[in-house]
């Protein structure tokens, strides 16, 4: 199993607790939280495709590298737009649950 | 294709103004948002006119190369003729939507109520870019880039009044749409770790049916779907919607939705128009078929005015989705360009306009009555006539009666549906408008049911508000009226030429 | 341009113009006096330019043609007189009420529809002015807001919108069948009998047009309409618009080419119409009821007409169905006004009214030397000599015996006040309707040289009319001796089933509306969204 194999089991990994945080925890942090992780899996894919797709001479191809740090930057504004968005939601409400109260749309 | 044509500074000019704008808003803060934006719609106007023509002209793409550096290394603009009229749309509707909120959002009574001015005029000019972006980048990366600009502008657009449940609502918007963004994304790298390149054009000729190419592209249609919001995924739009402001409703619904729906167009017919097969296309336009009859039931039942619009969008999103396999060329195993994309492009530039006015009308209702309850909404026809009639006018083309611009949309399905025999689309769509037709009439009543005495309004309803609200739904509904002018409108599904 | 092409222009945009003119508030409140010129420049060109050279609107492909041929002019004539003459009994009848300004913008959208598909010569037009058409009259229909009014204006826009959607399939089908890319009517019909989809086509062609036209089963809208809009309206609605499905049987049936099989299914439909609106409509008590009755069952008369002539190729069975439409459009306009003038008229000058009326009504069964037995001589061509025949002259029959009926119940719904006389703005519109349909059949015969009617003079033809007249006249004193027993079958007869299937769709709904708070919840639209994933990547499989 070479690296590059490896790491990208371990980007596929990183994937699946994500997308299974995101959509099994009930709380908004930790849906942040596993967004993240989710983000963090498929910039090691691009990772690994780009060693993948290195030419002779280049440790890796800087195509992938560029996008994964756009990528990097995106991430990081979401999270933080979503995590401005939490800390204003508890202080208007005092609870950090995406459960509607009135009754419209119970989702958790 | 990979060189930049005359007339492709203007595609640039199209980003640049709006973040100019964001950016110049930023620094001078205050009320000089509102002024820079009113300044900027109509500059942005003439340059979605301006690609329009040229694209006309040229009978062909316009295309911009940045910094010259050809791909795959570098970026490339490109407007084709479905990306132009749906900036032509975009302008449009924001224009009326600026119009229409400077009484909302003009004069900040408190600080809270200037930040929440500032906050909207900002981001309604980077959602105008963030669309422009969508409708010209010319590789899948930029596509995604652009995809999360508009994101995360329109989501604080949802909680503009602070309140707890607009946050929520904001909150379950922005970690959906960020799920969907990084189904994308994933298998944008899949595409990109195949093929080594993410531009459009490029990626057409490399791109062959295989199980990577069938992954990456069921990642990025389900991403895709879900800001979309297509049946099944839609449990964002609803609250989303109905939250926000009046004007940011009609911006959401009207535009937003079409960013994302017009990347899977993108996606399906310039990318990999050979790889999702007759049964991809079916597959989709099924959700969409649930989607219409499941929104509009659901729209019947709802109480609340705003709610009903929501779902009502949810519903006529799935039209949107019935023309992939009206597109399907059965010879050739293609998504083929042609009629039932022109009728799907009309069907989205028609719904745009139409929902937007809604959208405004429901807001003046609102303002108004002080709620917007459908079972109480007597007498609101005598008191703000105009109103009504605007939203008349823009159900007419959701319904899709002639002359509007829905009608245009559901005859050139309609045929598409005959000649390639899949009669079931046809039977979905002439249903979909009977449901429809129930909805708005069932508001339409309500509004016109007469009160003992005269209304009284809660609070003061501005005339201009009223008649950009009529201005807007006459657009919808006299659209179909293009068909009757030399105007090849057809031309918006032709293939692009070179493109394979 | 041409002076008929200018009469053909006006006789559309006249109307138009109006409409829009309606935008500001003074020009509504004066509006109602108005209404009686709306129409006048399409009677102006249904006088004078027939045969005219097309007009044609627009360049695209979906450019909007309008042409006047005879069964259209005729039909154009006496409808506009018909709608110029209710316009002027609207303008009294309408004084004081509230709304007003609404009744005139619902009146010029339908007059501008129903004037305009008489003349419409493409697909895009007719169905254009058929989707104006339907709207206004369910303003006129819902405008007096009682339950009643919201009830028959939803199941006829519910109705209205099914048969357009009918109709619009029908026309796609058409469109795609025709050759070359423009939607006129008359070579897309030309090439129907070729087309693949011929069958599809015609069925839902005579499903749509039917509808509109009043053919059983789908005839339920019309009592119900027809008896719940303001008298004025049901006058127009009940006398032109229920033409316009009849004229568009006539133009989209390929009658130059013979179809028999559906020509027999179009005339068995047509007649079993005919008997069912008699025997529905004697067991009605309001008159409005009774006189809509009447309409389903003519309507169905006149669709037979044209199934027969679709089973023989008979060309001229659509000039006929026009001329016997035509008599139909000023007596049944003039009966229904005739109701509201008896409404306020006291006993003592009821008699001459009555008699008037009567005979009229009478003319409707063939009464001999009226307009009616001219009409029902007409029809005797196409609908030949064999059941068809017989039993139209069964419906003559029928027909008689309604009327007679429907005398009876107006007599009993004249005013309570002995005195009270009708005021002239009403009396005038329909003492000129009334003439109307006698002058107009006799000039139609004596003019149009066309050889309509060969000999309505003849002691033969005289005698063959009279006898359905004395049967239907028998049946009547039946009706009065033993017709006490009669079932009391409701306004929309099997209306009722609608009823019966909106309510349990209805209950449909909240199931709906719980499977939407589930799949709204997080963890079933995040799977959702993985099952997609997995969906669409099998779909791409195949």
């Amino acid at each position: 199993m070479s690296a590059t194999v490896l790491f990208g089991l371990c980007g596929a990994l990183l994937v699946g607790l994500g997308v299974y945080g995101l959509i099994v925890q009930p709380q908004p942090l930790r849906k942040i939280l596993a967004f993240n992780l989710l983000g963090s899996g498929v910039f090691l894919l691009f990772g690994v495709i780009a060693r993948r797709g290195a030419a002779a001479g280049f440790g890796g191809d800087p195509v992938p590298q560029a996008l994964v740090i756009t990528g990097v930057v995106v991430a990081f504004a979401a999270t933080a737009l979503a995590v401005a968005l939490l800390l204003r939601l508890f202080e208007v409400s005092g609870t950090v649950t995406l459960r509607a109260d009135d009754g419209e749309g119970r989702d958790a | 294709m990979l060189t930049t044509t005359p007339g492709g500074t203007w595609l640039v000019l199209a980003l640049v103004v709006p973040v100019a704008g964001v950016l110049l808003a930023m620094i001078l803060r205050g009320r000089h948002a509102e002024r820079i934006a009113l300044v900027l719609m109509p500059a942005g106007l003439a340059i979605a006119v301006a690609i329009a023509a040229g694209v006309m002209a040229t009978g062909g793409p316009l295309s911009y190369v940045l910094g010259g550096w050809a791909p795959p290394l570098g970026v490339a603009l490109r407007a084709d003729a479905l990306a132009a009229a749906m900036m032509l749309t975009t302008a449009l509707v924001i224009g009326a939507v600026g119009v229409f909120a400077r009484a909302n959002f003009a004069t900040p009574a408190s600080a809270s109520g200037a930040r929440a001015s500032f906050t909207f005029w900002t981001l309604l000019l980077a959602v105008w870019g963030a669309l422009n972006a969508v409708f010209l980048a010319g590789d899948l990366f930029t596509l995604y880039v652009a995809l999360e600009l508009l994101t995360f502008a329109a989501v604080p657009l949802v909680c503009l009044d602070g309140r707890a449940e607009t946050l929520r609502a904001a909150l379950r918007y922005l970690l959906f749409a960020l799920l969907g963004s990084a189904l994308y994304l994933s298998g944008a790298v899949i595409l990109y770790g195949m093929y080594g390149t993410l531009d459009i054009v490029l990626l057409s000729s490399l791109i062959r049916a295989e199980p990577a190419t069938w992954a990456a592209g069921a990642l990025m249609t389900a991403g895709l779907l879900a800001k979309t919001a297509l049946f099944p995924l839609h449990l964002w739009l609803p609250p989303a919607h109905a939250g926000a402001p009046p004007a940011a409703s009609a911006v959401l619904s009207a535009l937003v939705v079409k960013g994302s729906f017009f990347l899977t167009v993108r996606l399906w017919f310039d990318v990999m128009p050979g790889v999702p097969g007759d049964a991809g296309a079916q597959l989709i336009a099924v959700l969409g078929a649930a989607a219409i009859l499941y929104g509009s039931v659901v729209a019947l039942r709802q109480a609340r005015l705003k709610l009903l619009i929501a779902y009502s969008t949810v519903a006529q999103i799935g039209y949107l989705f019935l023309m992939f396999p009206l597109a399907f060329d059965q010879g050739t195993g293609q998504l083929e360009s042609g009629a039932a994309l022109s009728g799907g492009l009309m069907q989205a530039i028609s719904h745009a306009t139409a929902k937007a006015a809604m959208f405004m009308a429901a807001g003046l209702m609102y303002a108004g009555l002080g709620h917007d309850r459908i079972a109480d909404l007597r007498g609101i026809a005598r008191a703000l006539p105009v109103t009504v009639i605007a939203f008349g006018l823009g159900g007419i083309s959701l319904i899709g009666l002639p002359p509007s611009g829905g009608f245009l949309a559901k005859w050139l399905l309609l045929s598409a549906a005959v000649t390639t025999g899949q009669w079931w689309w046809a039977v979905v769509m002439l249903v979909g408008g009977l449901l429809t037709s129930g909805y708005i009439f069932l508001v339409l009543a309500r509004a016109m049911g007469a009160t003992d005495a005269p209304l009284a309004l809660a609070g003061p309803v501005a005339r201009s508000r009223e008649w950009i609200t009529l201005a807007l739904a006459l657009v919808s509904a006299l659209l179909g009226l293009v068909a009757l002018t030399d105007l090849d409108f057809l031309q918006i599904g032709r293939p692009v030429a070179g493109l394979r | 341009m041409s002076t008929p092409s200018l009469l053909l222009t006006a006789a559309l945009a006249f109307p138009l113009v109006l409409l829009l003119a309606c935008v500001s508030r003074r020009v509504r409140a004066r509006m109602p006096s108005l209404l009686v010129l709306a129409p006048l420049p399409a009677l102006a060109a249904a006088l004078l330019a027939v045969d005219a050279p097309p007009l044609a609107i627009g360049r695209g492909a979906l450019r909007l043609t309008f042409i006047l041929d005879y069964p259209g002019a005729i039909l154009l004539g006496v409808a506009a007189f018909l709608w110029s003459m209710a316009g002027l009994y609207a303008a009294t009848y309408m004084r004081g009420t509230p709304n007003h300004g609404r009744f005139t913008v619902c009146w010029l959208m339908t007059l501008t529809g129903c004037l305009g598909i008489f003349i419409a010569a493409d697909m895009a037009g007719f169905y254009l002015l058929l989707a104006l058409l339907s709207v206004g009259a369910t303003g006129l229909v819902i405008h007096e807001q009682t339950p009643r009014a919201w009830r028959s204006g939803a199941m006829y826009l519910g109705l209205a919108l099914a048969g357009e959607s009918c109709v619009l399939m029908g026309f796609v089908l058409l469109a795609a069948a025709s050759p070359g890319d423009g939607l006129l009517i008359r070579e897309a019909v030309a090439a129907l009998p070729a087309s693949p989809w011929r069958d599809l086509t015609l069925a839902l062609l005579i499903i749509g047009l039917g509808l509109k036209a009043g053919l059983v089963p789908l005839h339920i809208w019309m009592p119900l309409a027809h008896a719940a809009a303001p008298m004025p309206a049901s006058a127009v609605l009940s006398g032109a618009v229920v033409k316009v499905g009849i004229l568009g049987l006539g133009r989209f049936l390929p009658l130059a080419t013979g179809l028999p099989e559906w020509g027999i299914a179009l005339t068995a439909a047509g007649l079993f119409t005919a008997l069912y609106g008699v025997a529905v409509g004697v067991t009605q008590r309001h008159p409005k009821a009774v006189l809509a009755y009447s309409s389903v069952s003519q309507m169905g008369l006149i669709v037979a007409v044209l199934g027969m002539g679709l089973t023989s190729g008979d060309v001229s069975a659509a000039l006929s169905a026009a001329y016997y439409a035509a008599h139909h459009v000023l007596v049944k306009g003039a009966l229904f006004l005739a109701v509201g003038i008896v409404a306020a008229t006291g006993a003592r000058r009821l008699w001459p009214l009555l008699v008037a009326v009567a005979v009229l009504a009478l003319s409707l069964g063939g009464l001999p030397l009226t307009g009616g037995a001219l009409a029902k001589y007409a029809v005797k061509g196409p609908l030949g000599e064999g059941l068809a025949g017989t039993l139209a002259n069964v419906s003559a029959a029928g027909t008689t015996l309604l009327m007679l009926h429907f005398v009876h119940r107006l007599r009993r719904s004249a005013a309570q006040d002995a005195g009270a006389t009708p005021p002239a703005g009403l009396l005038w519109p329909w003492v000129a309707i009334a003439l109307a349909c006698v002058i107009v059949p006799w000039g139609l015969y004596l003019w149009v040289p066309r050889g309509l009617v060969d000999n309505a003079f003849a002691p033969a033809a005289l005698w063959s009319a009279l006898v359905p007249v004395l049967a239907g006249a028998a049946l009547a004193l039946a009706l009065q001796r033993w017709g006490r027993g009669l079932p009391r079958i409701p306004e929309g007869d099997i209306a009722v089933v609608i009823d019966g299937a909106v309510r349990s769709s209805i209950a449909l709904a909240p199931s709906f509306v719980r499977a939407d708070a589930v799949l709204r919840r997080w963890p079933v639209a995040g799977l959702a969204m993985l099952g997609i994933t997995l969906a669409i990547g099998a779909a791409f499989m195949r």
